[in-house]
Protein backbone atom coordinates (compact mmCIF):
# COMPACT_ATOMS: atom_id res chain seq x y z
CA UNK A 1 0.00 0.00 0.00
CA UNK A 2 1.16 3.76 -0.79
CA UNK A 3 1.09 6.41 1.52
CA UNK A 4 1.15 9.94 0.24
CA UNK A 5 2.77 11.33 4.05
CA UNK A 6 3.96 9.57 7.12
CA UNK A 7 1.52 7.82 8.97
CA UNK A 8 2.87 8.35 12.34
CA UNK A 9 3.63 11.96 13.70
CA UNK A 10 6.56 13.67 13.84
CA UNK A 11 8.98 11.42 15.86
CA UNK A 12 12.10 12.69 15.02
CA UNK A 13 13.49 16.06 15.37
CA UNK A 14 16.12 17.54 13.65
CA UNK A 15 18.91 19.86 15.28
CA UNK A 16 16.88 22.89 15.12
CA UNK A 17 13.89 21.67 16.27
CA UNK A 18 15.36 20.12 19.25
CA UNK A 19 16.93 23.46 20.39
CA UNK A 20 13.58 25.55 19.65
CA UNK A 21 11.94 23.02 22.16
CA UNK A 22 13.96 22.60 24.97
CA UNK A 23 13.54 26.67 24.73
CA UNK A 24 10.36 26.52 24.86
CA UNK A 25 9.78 24.24 27.27
CA UNK A 26 12.23 26.08 29.54
CA UNK A 27 10.19 29.05 29.05
CA UNK A 28 6.82 27.55 30.29
CA UNK A 29 8.70 26.01 33.57
CA UNK A 30 9.76 29.94 34.25
CA UNK A 31 6.10 31.18 33.47
CA UNK A 32 4.46 27.84 35.74
CA UNK A 33 7.05 28.43 38.83
CA UNK A 34 6.49 32.58 38.64
CA UNK A 35 2.68 32.35 38.68
CA UNK A 36 2.63 29.52 41.35
CA UNK A 37 5.09 31.57 43.40
CA UNK A 38 2.57 34.83 42.90
CA UNK A 39 -0.53 32.71 43.50
CA UNK A 40 0.36 31.24 46.96
CA UNK A 41 1.69 34.74 47.81
CA UNK A 42 -2.04 36.80 46.78
CA UNK A 43 -3.50 33.90 49.21
CA UNK A 44 -1.22 34.08 52.12
CA UNK A 45 -1.31 37.94 52.28
CA UNK A 46 -4.76 38.23 51.73
CA UNK A 47 -5.69 35.61 54.02
CA UNK A 48 -3.12 37.32 56.72
CA UNK A 49 -4.87 41.24 56.30
CA UNK A 50 -8.23 40.18 55.49
CA UNK A 51 -8.95 37.87 58.46
CA UNK A 52 -12.90 38.11 58.08
CA UNK A 53 -12.64 36.77 54.46
CA UNK A 54 -13.36 40.86 53.27
CA UNK A 55 -14.83 42.53 50.58
CA UNK A 56 -12.84 41.86 47.82
CA UNK A 57 -12.72 38.03 48.15
CA UNK A 58 -14.52 37.45 44.59
CA UNK A 59 -11.90 39.44 43.13
CA UNK A 60 -9.23 37.55 44.73
CA UNK A 61 -11.22 34.01 43.43
CA UNK A 62 -10.87 35.41 40.21
CA UNK A 63 -7.64 35.68 39.88
CA UNK A 64 -6.86 32.57 41.15
CA UNK A 65 -9.10 30.76 38.63
CA UNK A 66 -7.48 33.05 35.57
CA UNK A 67 -3.81 32.64 36.88
CA UNK A 68 -5.02 28.77 36.83
CA UNK A 69 -6.83 29.16 33.28
CA UNK A 70 -2.55 30.50 32.05
CA UNK A 71 -1.31 27.41 34.28
CA UNK A 72 -3.48 24.91 32.53
CA UNK A 73 -2.91 26.66 28.83
CA UNK A 74 0.76 25.88 29.71
CA UNK A 75 0.60 23.14 30.16
CA UNK A 76 -1.25 21.66 27.97
CA UNK A 77 -0.26 23.66 24.70
CA UNK A 78 3.33 23.34 25.56
CA UNK A 79 4.03 19.95 27.57
CA UNK A 80 1.09 17.92 26.17
CA UNK A 81 2.32 19.42 22.61
CA UNK A 82 -1.07 20.39 21.99
CA UNK A 83 -0.80 23.83 19.94
CA UNK A 84 1.16 22.22 17.75
CA UNK A 85 -1.47 19.47 16.51
CA UNK A 86 -3.74 19.66 14.13
CA UNK A 87 -6.49 22.26 14.86
CA UNK A 88 -9.62 19.29 14.75
CA UNK A 89 -7.16 17.32 17.56
CA UNK A 90 -7.30 20.44 19.39
CA UNK A 91 -11.26 21.05 19.08
CA UNK A 92 -12.21 17.45 19.62
CA UNK A 93 -10.19 17.33 22.80
CA UNK A 94 -10.83 20.83 24.55
CA UNK A 95 -14.31 20.85 23.60
CA UNK A 96 -15.87 18.01 25.94
CA UNK A 97 -12.92 20.06 28.18
CA UNK A 98 -14.34 23.43 27.84
CA UNK A 99 -18.00 21.87 28.59
CA UNK A 100 -16.71 20.18 31.85
CA UNK A 101 -15.50 23.49 33.40
CA UNK A 102 -18.91 25.10 32.79
CA UNK A 103 -20.49 21.91 34.67
CA UNK A 104 -18.29 23.04 37.48
CA UNK A 105 -18.76 26.49 37.33
CA UNK A 106 -22.96 25.72 37.17
CA UNK A 107 -22.92 23.43 40.12
CA UNK A 108 -21.19 26.19 41.82
CA UNK A 109 -24.32 28.29 41.07
CA UNK A 110 -26.78 25.41 42.11
CA UNK A 111 -25.15 24.57 45.34
CA UNK A 112 -25.63 28.26 45.89
CA UNK A 113 -29.35 27.75 45.06
CA UNK A 114 -29.11 24.91 47.41
CA UNK A 115 -28.10 26.88 50.17
CA UNK A 116 -30.37 30.26 49.42
CA UNK A 117 -33.57 27.38 49.38
CA UNK A 118 -32.37 25.49 52.70
CA UNK A 119 -32.53 28.73 54.58
CA UNK A 120 -36.00 30.07 53.23
CA UNK A 121 -37.05 26.34 54.73
CA UNK A 122 -35.57 27.08 57.94
CA UNK A 123 -37.32 30.02 58.26
CA UNK A 124 -40.76 27.63 59.26
CA UNK B 1 18.44 5.02 5.81
CA UNK B 2 17.59 4.95 9.32
CA UNK B 3 14.70 7.14 9.09
CA UNK B 4 13.26 5.45 5.72
CA UNK B 5 13.10 2.23 7.65
CA UNK B 6 11.62 3.46 10.41
CA UNK B 7 8.58 4.84 8.66
CA UNK B 8 8.25 1.83 7.21
CA UNK B 9 8.46 0.00 10.66
CA UNK B 10 5.42 2.88 11.76
CA UNK B 11 3.35 1.70 8.17
CA UNK B 12 3.23 -2.16 9.11
CA UNK B 13 2.00 -1.49 12.77
CA UNK B 14 -0.16 1.36 12.09
CA UNK B 15 -1.84 0.36 8.78
CA UNK B 16 -4.29 -1.61 9.60
CA UNK B 17 -5.93 0.53 12.30
CA UNK B 18 -6.77 3.43 9.90
CA UNK B 19 -9.39 2.70 7.07
CA UNK B 20 -8.53 5.46 5.03
CA UNK B 21 -4.75 4.52 4.99
CA UNK B 22 -3.39 7.40 7.30
CA UNK B 23 -4.39 9.30 10.64
CA UNK B 24 -6.69 11.82 10.11
CA UNK B 25 -4.74 13.87 12.93
CA UNK B 26 -1.32 12.85 11.39
CA UNK B 27 -0.75 11.60 14.77
CA UNK B 28 0.09 7.56 16.26
CA UNK B 29 -3.14 5.55 17.19
CA UNK B 30 -1.64 4.88 20.62
CA UNK B 31 -0.99 8.68 21.01
CA UNK B 32 -5.15 9.73 20.15
CA UNK B 33 -6.50 7.26 22.55
CA UNK B 34 -4.03 8.33 24.90
CA UNK B 35 -5.62 11.72 24.70
CA UNK B 36 -9.18 10.34 24.71
CA UNK B 37 -8.29 8.32 27.33
CA UNK B 38 -7.29 11.02 29.46
CA UNK B 39 -10.55 13.20 28.37
CA UNK B 40 -12.72 10.47 30.00
CA UNK B 41 -10.69 10.64 33.13
CA UNK B 42 -11.45 14.11 33.31
CA UNK B 43 -15.16 13.29 33.49
CA UNK B 44 -14.47 11.00 36.65
CA UNK B 45 -12.33 14.19 38.14
CA UNK B 46 -14.78 16.86 37.01
CA UNK B 47 -17.85 14.67 38.52
CA UNK B 48 -15.73 14.86 42.05
CA UNK B 49 -14.94 18.83 41.73
CA UNK B 50 -18.73 19.18 40.40
CA UNK B 51 -19.78 17.43 43.89
CA UNK B 52 -17.11 19.97 45.08
CA UNK B 53 -18.95 23.02 44.02
CA UNK B 54 -22.17 21.73 44.62
CA UNK B 55 -21.61 21.07 48.34
CA UNK B 56 -18.91 23.69 49.16
CA UNK B 57 -21.78 26.46 47.82
CA UNK B 58 -24.56 24.82 49.56
CA UNK B 59 -21.92 25.19 52.83
CA UNK B 60 -22.33 29.18 52.14
CA UNK B 61 -20.05 30.89 54.66
CA UNK B 62 -19.37 28.15 57.00
CA UNK B 63 -16.51 26.64 54.62
CA UNK B 64 -13.17 26.55 56.48
CA UNK B 65 -10.75 28.67 55.20
CA UNK B 66 -7.21 26.87 53.16
CA UNK B 67 -5.13 29.08 55.13
CA UNK B 68 -6.09 27.77 58.70
CA UNK B 69 -6.94 23.94 57.58
CA UNK B 70 -3.67 23.55 55.48
CA UNK B 71 -1.74 26.00 58.36
CA UNK B 72 1.35 23.44 59.47
CA UNK B 73 4.23 21.57 57.95
CA UNK B 74 3.39 18.01 59.22
CA UNK B 75 7.05 16.17 58.50
CA UNK B 76 8.07 15.56 61.85
CA UNK B 77 11.61 15.95 60.58
CA UNK B 78 11.30 19.09 58.87
CA UNK B 79 8.75 20.99 61.64
CA UNK B 80 12.03 20.22 63.99
CA UNK B 81 14.73 22.17 61.83
CA UNK B 82 12.30 25.06 61.13
CA UNK B 83 11.54 25.24 65.02
CA UNK B 84 15.60 25.21 65.64
CA UNK B 85 15.28 28.08 62.85
CA UNK B 86 13.47 30.02 65.12
CA UNK B 87 10.12 29.28 62.49
CA UNK B 88 6.86 28.23 64.07
CA UNK B 89 5.83 25.10 61.82
CA UNK B 90 2.07 25.05 62.72
CA UNK B 91 1.87 28.69 60.93
CA UNK B 92 3.40 28.20 57.82
CA UNK B 93 -0.32 28.28 55.72
CA UNK B 94 -0.02 27.02 52.00
CA UNK B 95 4.04 26.45 52.25
CA UNK B 96 3.89 22.83 52.45
CA UNK B 97 1.56 22.01 49.32
CA UNK B 98 3.22 24.93 47.66
CA UNK B 99 6.40 22.82 47.73
CA UNK B 100 4.09 19.73 46.31
CA UNK B 101 3.04 21.37 43.55
CA UNK B 102 6.66 22.81 42.76
CA UNK B 103 7.44 18.94 42.59
CA UNK B 104 4.74 18.36 40.27
CA UNK B 105 5.69 21.07 37.90
CA UNK B 106 9.45 20.01 38.24
CA UNK B 107 8.93 16.77 37.38
CA UNK B 108 6.55 17.79 34.31
CA UNK B 109 9.72 19.41 33.19
CA UNK B 110 11.64 16.43 32.99
CA UNK B 111 9.23 14.45 31.85
CA UNK B 112 8.84 16.60 28.67
CA UNK B 113 12.34 16.66 28.48
CA UNK B 114 12.86 12.89 28.33
CA UNK B 115 10.20 13.14 25.86
CA UNK B 116 12.72 15.40 23.43
CA UNK B 117 15.48 13.25 24.30
CA UNK B 118 13.20 10.59 22.61
CA UNK B 119 12.95 12.33 19.23
CA UNK B 120 16.39 12.70 19.21
CA UNK B 121 16.58 8.45 19.70
CA UNK B 122 19.29 9.71 22.46
CA UNK B 123 18.62 6.52 24.87
CA UNK B 124 20.26 7.46 28.07
CA UNK B 125 19.08 11.02 27.76
CA UNK B 126 15.26 9.84 28.43
CA UNK B 127 16.78 7.79 31.24
CA UNK B 128 18.60 10.72 32.70
CA UNK B 129 15.33 12.71 32.36
CA UNK B 130 13.06 9.71 33.78
CA UNK B 131 15.10 9.43 36.39
CA UNK B 132 14.35 12.50 38.60
CA UNK B 133 10.42 12.32 36.85
CA UNK B 134 10.01 9.19 39.02
CA UNK B 135 11.93 10.67 42.09
CA UNK B 136 9.35 13.71 42.13
CA UNK B 137 6.66 11.47 41.95
CA UNK B 138 7.81 9.48 44.77
CA UNK B 139 8.22 12.95 47.16
CA UNK B 140 4.83 14.01 46.03
CA UNK B 141 3.01 10.54 46.95
CA UNK B 142 5.41 10.96 50.41
CA UNK B 143 3.95 14.81 51.19
CA UNK B 144 0.68 13.50 50.86
CA UNK B 145 1.11 10.35 53.01
CA UNK B 146 2.26 13.48 56.06
CA UNK B 147 -0.20 15.87 55.26
CA UNK B 148 -2.63 12.95 55.11
CA UNK B 149 -2.27 11.45 58.66
CA UNK B 150 -1.53 14.89 60.07
CA UNK B 151 -5.16 15.78 58.85
CA UNK B 152 -6.40 12.28 60.42
CA UNK B 153 -4.60 13.16 63.80
CA UNK B 154 -6.65 16.36 63.63
CA UNK B 155 -9.59 15.04 63.32
CA UNK B 156 -10.53 15.49 60.12
CA UNK B 157 -11.61 12.00 58.59
CA UNK B 158 -13.90 10.89 56.01
CA UNK B 159 -16.70 10.53 58.69
CA UNK B 160 -15.78 13.39 61.88
CA UNK B 161 -14.97 17.17 61.06
CA UNK B 162 -11.70 18.50 62.60
CA UNK B 163 -11.88 22.05 65.07
CA UNK B 164 -10.66 23.86 62.15
CA UNK B 165 -12.63 22.49 59.14
CA UNK B 166 -16.34 22.01 61.36
CA UNK B 167 -17.74 21.24 57.70
CA UNK B 168 -17.92 17.23 57.03
CA UNK B 169 -18.40 17.42 53.70
CA UNK B 170 -14.73 19.12 53.31
CA UNK B 171 -13.23 16.36 54.47
CA UNK B 172 -15.13 13.99 52.75
CA UNK B 173 -14.07 16.12 49.36
CA UNK B 174 -10.67 16.45 50.14
CA UNK B 175 -9.76 12.85 50.84
CA UNK B 176 -11.85 11.56 47.81
CA UNK B 177 -10.54 14.20 45.30
CA UNK B 178 -7.00 14.21 46.56
CA UNK B 179 -7.11 10.55 47.14
CA UNK B 180 -8.02 9.67 43.39
CA UNK B 181 -5.28 12.11 42.40
CA UNK B 182 -2.76 10.77 44.60
CA UNK B 183 -3.78 7.11 42.85
CA UNK B 184 -3.25 8.40 39.76
CA UNK B 185 0.42 9.93 40.69
CA UNK B 186 1.04 6.50 42.05
CA UNK B 187 0.14 4.61 38.91
CA UNK B 188 2.36 7.16 36.93
CA UNK B 189 5.35 6.67 38.89
CA UNK B 190 4.97 2.36 38.49
CA UNK B 191 4.26 3.12 34.32
CA UNK B 192 7.26 5.45 34.65
CA UNK B 193 9.65 2.69 36.40
CA UNK B 194 8.55 0.25 33.87
CA UNK B 195 9.10 3.14 31.19
CA UNK B 196 12.61 4.03 32.48
CA UNK B 197 13.97 0.62 32.54
CA UNK B 198 12.32 -0.64 29.05
CA UNK B 199 14.24 2.14 27.55
CA UNK B 200 17.35 1.33 29.19
CA UNK B 201 17.18 -1.95 27.87
CA UNK B 202 17.41 -0.84 24.78
CA UNK B 203 13.33 -1.35 23.83
CA UNK B 204 12.52 1.28 22.08
CA UNK B 205 15.83 1.79 19.87
CA UNK B 206 14.68 -1.51 18.68
CA UNK B 207 10.88 -0.32 18.00
CA UNK B 208 13.07 2.68 16.10
CA UNK B 209 11.17 5.58 18.03
CA UNK B 210 10.11 6.55 21.81
CA UNK B 211 6.89 7.04 21.04
CA UNK B 212 5.95 5.56 23.90
CA UNK B 213 7.88 8.30 26.48
CA UNK B 214 5.90 10.66 24.57
CA UNK B 215 2.44 8.53 25.85
CA UNK B 216 3.01 7.94 29.13
CA UNK B 217 4.59 11.73 29.24
CA UNK B 218 0.81 13.10 27.79
CA UNK B 219 -0.43 10.76 31.05
CA UNK B 220 2.48 12.56 33.54
CA UNK B 221 1.20 15.76 32.46
CA UNK B 222 -2.56 15.04 32.53
CA UNK B 223 -1.76 14.59 36.36
CA UNK B 224 0.04 18.12 36.60
CA UNK B 225 -3.09 19.48 34.81
CA UNK B 226 -5.46 18.13 37.46
CA UNK B 227 -3.37 19.09 40.18
CA UNK B 228 -3.93 22.45 39.12
CA UNK B 229 -7.56 22.21 39.76
CA UNK B 230 -7.27 20.14 42.77
CA UNK B 231 -4.47 23.14 44.12
CA UNK B 232 -7.30 25.86 43.03
CA UNK B 233 -10.66 24.32 44.73
CA UNK B 234 -8.47 23.10 48.02
CA UNK B 235 -5.66 25.73 48.46
CA UNK B 236 -6.36 28.91 47.02
CA UNK B 237 -10.18 29.61 46.29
Amino acid sequence: MDFEEPVQGHLHWTDGEYSDGRKEVLKTIVVLSVVTVVEVGIAISYDTFAKDGGKYRWFISLLMAVFSVVKVIYIMGTFMHLKHEKKMFILSVLLPFLFLIWAIIAFAFEGASWNYMRSWLNAF
Amino acid sequence: MAEATTLHHDQETDQHLWEGGRSPFKLGYGKIMMWYFLISDTFTFASFLIAYAALRFTAGAAWPKPAEVFASVPVPAVAKILEKLGINPEHLPLVYVSFMTFLLIVSSYTMVRAVQEGYRMNKWGVVKFLFPTILCGIGFVACQYYEWSHLIHSGMTATTASATTKVLNFGQLFFVITGFHGLHVTGGVVLNIWLMVSAANGKFDKVGHYEMVEKLGLYWHFVDLVWVYVFLCFYLL
